[in-house]
């Protein structure tokens, strides 16, 4: 990979570059999103389906009915929230994947709270996402510490911790906690003071199981983007990530940085689990998340790890799950497509060198076009002279 | 394997061959070559004169710019080192290239393994190796684990590693560095042994008296160029050393005399130890306030260990060290910084920089959690942004904007981030480890006024550099390092000459201990009282360091 | 207790571990390979996935047993190379590629059933059989060993025949000699003229090869059909045991062999009073344990050698 020098003291000229760069990098998202589409179109009609159709539902379908959009904001809550909490890690340049176990040990913090604690009101929606929190940030601690103080590898140790936590959440759900005299496997309704305000009491349209998480979703990034942008221990985190060498090197106590970055993105999941509890579900349902976690990581990847443009990945990869959904019930196109989709565009992020790659076979056609433009541009000057006169 | 030699020609050869680095760097310059068979070439030169990148083009390890490259007498091109291996060169690198956990034998027979139809036999395995290791004098356990035995015999086993793929031309670069005197010795009777045998050898090193006792002839090189081919017998340690040191473009520096005020360091008995990295052993020494004290010797002779360990990255085995009132030696990091320590490191890439950050966000990490950048836990863009501008102004660092990532910054550049963060912290301890490594003229002179500069208010400043020219332009004392021991050391540099350091650096002289740690207080035996300044005996240059008597110092 | 007792020291319950044992050890194997050859082969779950699928499809499309195993192990094998290309060729990291390959296979495997069978969970529609147990002559007449080993499936076998094979080549092949330098010291490799890439691709196709396998025997083995996301985490699982049993054949063949045992204890625990699931969790609490004491060991070691005073 070779970098271009930047040595010319011309400022407007160098905001220029950026902007164009800045320009580039975008479209080159929004080229790997379309290439992903395409492929997807291609597979469509391999197999024999009409994917126009298809698309249309897929891409119009999650705004036609205000209870859609309330399901594509309900889904793009958690899984924003996921996104997060795998950006803050990722941001140190470490690989958690333990966002489930974060998951699925702050529902569990939440639930206890909201179901078996009488609390005033307010408390009663607080105190359990503080729980789930706390239990989140528990459950980073531990292959956080381990990578820092040991280092152990943390994409074993986060795999493990989730396979533990996912069947101790199993096991309470189908026993201690399980709904007493209830067939269903579930455990109790959370009381009522404890539940997120839907956002259809607000604005009086149906607006399905969207509720004020969202807007606490949306206090989250920013949050995070400040903290990762506007304090001393994001700067720490990112330099971390950057060089840990130069990070050790100019006094930064390494290993704290990379269990703090575990901390709070395990504390975010933990959020991600209170907002299913006490938002979506209302209980402990099981099998909470579904995969829910690990297309967090590919919001986090797909937005670079930055805390707004999460939100902005969030919304979007979200809206092809509904719009997935819709996709399925109105044609015969499975809402699968949407995971390939999506895989296609993981994969061709993570493709590092792609992008060099397509930017160098780029900037040969443009010097060798340039010629060529040139020479077609004084053909057509000399046409438009011909046309004048003949005019 | 083994293609066809031409008997007649010489055995390695390069014809104006020029290396050209994609970042520019131009290592090797029209370099003329010419090795017969059966011929142990010395190849000898200052770190950073282009000898190990020569080699690496006679090893397919890099391709040349330009020019031609000949290996048993008829032009070759090496696409890489299997090219090489086929042409029946071997190369022992410095770094050795083994798998740590194969045995010796398995790491002998790597890439040409006896046994059939893809299986391996590892009996026959063993027995080439000890076969080998009998004809050529070279012991080894060939049943040992590579990480379990010791670098003598790691190297013996990379020597033959290259025999065993019946090599014709073996390149040894800088094969002594990590050796004992007595598997030196064992060495080079194998090579010798080696030549008598037919083989032609390129020896690398700047060990002077080696190539001396080694070498048939040996060619000097000087930034990437050949100074010239001698025979060995016609020479000295002190003609070659003319030959390797010295550098065209001189960079006078006016300086005043130091105004030395007072000890800001104290090192005592510092010892450290370690099984990778040169140990140190009891140094002693002061540095003074106002004064640039340098750090003379051959790279890989504790320099790097010693700076690592004053800036707090390494923790001491044993000794005292003090910055001002402060023990630093059971602090960390930070806690150097606060004790007042600044640091310029050697390898600016590897922790001096993070390059994939902007110029702002690099110049703030020893001083992002303090106002004014930082205040009630949180960061101020504008501020960082507006000391970015103003240090980019004061150290006339060539960038359009404080955004720019370091990545896209020229070396001479990037260091001026590094040395205008350290210097701007206004330390009072300022180790400078390779200032002016790689870059241009300009940033040098730069770097220089303004180590100087700080120290005419008040900094002590530790110079470390592997440049001898740089260091007598600027040290106000100069202290020598071999095998992590102080050698020498230098009151007065004024009149002190390249040779006449080098001998010290090569080990040929040294000063006794009385001399060394004269003037100090609480070192072990004496208990001087006064600072080093003006107290300790002065060296008056090289014909007084050469004679037997400069080493003798009273002690208060 | 002794009810416990009884369950553990069963023949039937022998015979389960081998069974459920089975997939564990071939995916482990195949991470094993992955591993020494230097890239993480994080992708196992989606290559036993895909092979699961397309092994019930093809042999219920072609009626062919043999050959739905064939194109599954084919398919887990293309997997592979490509998780070697993207690491290789696009600079690609081996763990987010790898993500990105289990939900391919996850989205892909879902699609292909829905559309070819119109069912949302799996192939159970579709008629497409079992492999083929081994019956050993006599062996059956051998108490308790006959009842354990009577009517296993082939694959079942090629997976305990799987440690061995790997031990072997790497011991005694040069091509597994290779493999292990590749792995170990690229730099040592490709200076003695070893086409490092080449040996890296061949290990991702024999790791995806030994992970189809597994995914062959789940659908065509373990039952007759495929389901939607039927690895349900083996694949990590057996990443796992390729640390725990410290990157070597034996020690990741006992490691994914307590790992089957486990969760062969928790089926067969269901029926007693012992919650199942918190049984099951013990393999990977060991794991994580041996983590943290093998990471403090090395650290310790380490720590001798060079000692950077802040960590």
């Amino acid at each position: 990979m070779t970098t271009t020098l930047i040595e010319s003291e011309d400022r407007r000229e160098y905001k220029a570059t950026r902007r164009r760069g800045l320009v580039v990098d975008l479209s080159m998202t929004l080229a790997t999103i379309l290439a992903a589409l395409v492929i997807g179109f291609l597979v469509m009609l391999a197999t024999g389906k009409d994917p126009i159709a298809a698309y249309e539902a897929l891409l119009t379908g999650p705004l036609e009915r205000s209870f859609r959009v309330g399901r594509w904001l309900e889904d793009a809550t958690t899984l924003t929230l996921l996104g997060l909490s795998v950006a803050i890690p990722f941001r140190a340049r470490q690989i958690s994947l333990g966002a489930e176990s974060q998951l699925y040990a702050g529902a569990l913090a939440a639930a206890t709270v909201a179901i078996f604690l009488p609390l005033p009101p307010v408390a009663a929606v607080i105190v359990p996402m503080a729980a789930a929190a706390a239990a989140g940030a528990g459950m980073g601690f531990v292959p956080g510490s381990m990578k820092a103080r040991l280092g152990a590898n943390e994409i074993v140790a986060t795999l493990m911790l989730n396979a533990i936590v996912v069947r101790v959440y199993d096991y309470l759900v189908n026993g201690p906690l399980k709904e007493p005299g209830s067939s269903a496997v579930h455990s109790e309704p959370i009381q009522p003071d404890s539940a997120l305000t839907p956002l259809t009491e607000w604005l009086g349209i149906p607006f399905g199981r969207a509720n004020v998480g969202f807007l606490l979703m949306l206090l989250t990034a920013v949050a995070l983007w400040l903290l990762i942008t506007r304090t001393p221990l994001g700067y720490r985190i990112r330099m971390t990530g950057s060089n840990p060498h130069f990070a050790e090197y100019g006094g930064i106590r390494v290993p704290r940085a990379i269990e703090w970055s575990f901390v709070i993105g395990g504390a975010v999941a933990g959020l991600a689990g209170a907002h299913l509890v006490q938002g979506v579900y209302g209980r402990l349902e099981p099998g909470l998340a579904g995969s829910l976690a690990f297309e967090g990581i590919v919001v986090a990847l797909l937005a670079r790890n930055n805390p707004l443009v999460v939100v902005v990945a969030g919304l979007f990869y979200s809206y092809l799950r509904a719009g997935g959904d819709i996709m399925e019930q109105q044609t015969d196109v499975g809402t699968e497509i949407v995971v390939v989709i999506q895989a296609v565009i993981v994969l061709l992020v993570t493709a590092q060198a792609l992008p060099d790659l397509l930017k160098r076979r780029l900037a040969r056609r443009q010097a060798g076009t340039s010629h060529k433009r040139s020479g077609t541009s004084d053909k057509r000057t000399g046409a438009s002279h011909g046309k004048a006169d003949a005019r | 394997m083994n293609e066809s030699w031409d008997p007649a020609g010489p055995a390695v050869a390069t014809r104006a061959v020029t290396k050209t680095y994609a970042n520019g760097v131009r290592a090797v310059r029209g370099v003329d070559l010419d090795v017969p068979a059966g011929e142990i070439r010395a190849v000898v030169g200052e770190n950073g004169a282009g000898k190990s990148t020569l080699m690496k083009l006679c090893y397919g390890l890099e391709q040349p710019t330009s020019g031609e490259l000949l290996i048993g007498g008829r032009p070759r091109v090496l696409r890489g080192p299997a090219s090489a291996i086929a042409l029946g060169v071997g190369m022992v690198h410095q770094n050795l290239m083994l798998v740590p956990s194969f045995t010796v034998a398995q790491n002998v027979v790597l890439g040409v393994e006896p046994g059939r139809r893809g299986r391996l036999d590892g009996r026959a395995a063993v027995e080439a190796t000890a076969r080998l290791a009998e004809e050529a004098g070279l012991a080894v356990d060939p049943l040992a684990r590579v990480e379990e035995v010791s670098v003598g015999m790691r190297q013996r086993a990379e020597i033959l590693k290259a025999l065993h793929r019946r090599a014709r031309v073996l390149i040894l670069d800088e094969p002594t560095a990590v050796l004992t005197p007595q598997e030196t010795e064992d060495l080079f009777a194998a090579v010798r042994r080696l030549r008598d045998g037919g083989m032609t050898v390129l020896f690398i090193s700047h060990k002077l008296r080696e190539v001396r006792e080694i070498s048939d002839k040996v060619s000097v090189m000087r930034a990437g160029a050949l100074v010239g081919t001698v025979t060995t017998a016609d020479t000295t340690e002190r003609s070659l050393a003319a030959m390797m040191v010295g550098r065209e473009m001189s960079l006078d520096v006016t300086r005043a005399p130091a105004r030395r005020a007072g000890t800001t360091l104290r090192v005592r008995g510092l010892a450290y130890a370690a099984p990778t990295g040169q140990p140190l052993h009891g140094l002693d020494f002061d540095v003074a306030a106002g004064e640039i004290v340098g750090v003379a010797g051959i790279e890989g002779n504790g320099q790097t260990e010693l700076a690592e360990i004053l800036a707090g990255l390494r923790r001491p085995g044993a000794g005292t060290v003090r910055v001002g009132d402060t023990d630093t030696a059971g602090l960390d990091v930070a806690g150097h910084r606060r004790a007042g320590v600044g640091y310029v490191p050697e390898d600016r890439l590897h922790d001096g920089a993070a390059l994939d950050e902007s110029i702002a966000d690099n110049l703030v990490v020893d001083r992002h959690d303090r106002p004014p950048l930082a205040r009630r836990g949180i960061l101020r863009p504008a501020a960082v942004r507006a000391h970015a501008e103003r240090l980019i102004e004061d150290y006339a660092i060539r960038t359009p904007d404080p955004s720019v990532p370091v990545r896209a910054l020229s070396g001479g550049n990037m260091q001026k981030v590094v040395v205008a963060r350290e210097l701007s912290a206004g330390p009072r301890l300022l180790i400078a480890s390779q200032v002016t490594r790689g870059v241009d003229i300009g940033a040098m002179r730069f770097m220089y006024e303004r180590l100087v500069a700080a120290r005419d208010e008040g900094a002590a400043v530790l110079l470390i550099s592997a440049d001898l020219t740089e260091l007598l332009a600027l040290s106000d004392r100069l202290l020598v390092l071999k095998d992590g021991r102080l050698v020498g050391r230098f009151d007065d540099t004024t009149g002190l000459t390249e040779k006449g350091v080098g001998l010290y650096m090569l080990g040929v002289e040294h000063h006794e201990r009385a001399h060394l740690t004269a003037g100090l207080d609480d070192t072990a035996g004496s208990d001087g009282t006064a600072g080093p300044d003006n107290t300790g005996p002065r060296d008056t240059g090289p014909r007084d360091a050469g004679s037997g008597d400069s080493g003798k110092a009273t002690p208060e | 207790m002794s009810s416990v007792l009884d369950v553990v020291l069963s023949s039937a319950f022998l015979a389960a571990v081998l069974r459920v044992a089975t997939p564990y050890l071939l995916a482990a194997m195949g991470g094993l390979v992955a591993e020494r050859a230097g890239i993480s082969n994080i992708a196992l779950e989606g290559q036993m996935l895909s092979a699961a699928c397309t092994g019930a499809l093809v042999a219920g499309y072609s009626g062919s047993v043999a050959a739905g195993a064939l194109a599954g192990v084919a398919v887990a094998v293309l997997l592979g190379l490509l998780l070697a290309a993207l690491r290789l060729e696009l600079g690609a990291d081996a763990i987010i590629a790898g993500i990105g390959l289990n939900l391919l296979a996850s989205g892909g495997t879902a699609f292909a059933v829905y559309t070819l069978l119109d069912d949302k969970g799996g192939t159970s529609g579709l008629r497409s059989g079992t492999l083929p147990a081994v019956t050993l002559p006599g062996i059956e007449d051998i108490p308790v060993v006959g009842d354990v080993l009577s009517g296993q499936n082939t694959v079942t076998w090629l997976a305990f025949l799987a440690a061995p094979f790997v031990a072997w080549l790497f011991y005694r092949t040069r091509f597994g000699f290779h493999l292990r330098a590749v792995g170990e010291m690229p730099d040592a490799a490709a200076s003695v003229g070893i086409a490092v890439r080449r040996v890296q691709y061949a290990g991702l196709a024999l790791s995806g090869a030994l992970a189809g396998l597994a995914g062959v025997f789940l659908s065509m083995g373990y039952v007759s059909f495929f389901v939607r996301d039927m690895t349900a985490g083996r694949g990590f699982i057996a990443l796992a045991a390729v640390f725990l049993g410290g990157l070597r054949p034996w020690g990741v063949f006992l490691a994914a062999l307590g790992f089957g045992a486990a969760e062969a204890l928790a089926v067969q625990l269901g029926t007693l009073d012992v919650p199942p699931q918190l049984v099951s969790t013990i393999p990977y609490a060991l794991t994580l344990v041996a983590l943290a004491l093998y990471a403090w060991r090395r650290k310790r070691r380490g720590a001798a050698e060079v000692a950077p005073a802040s960590l």
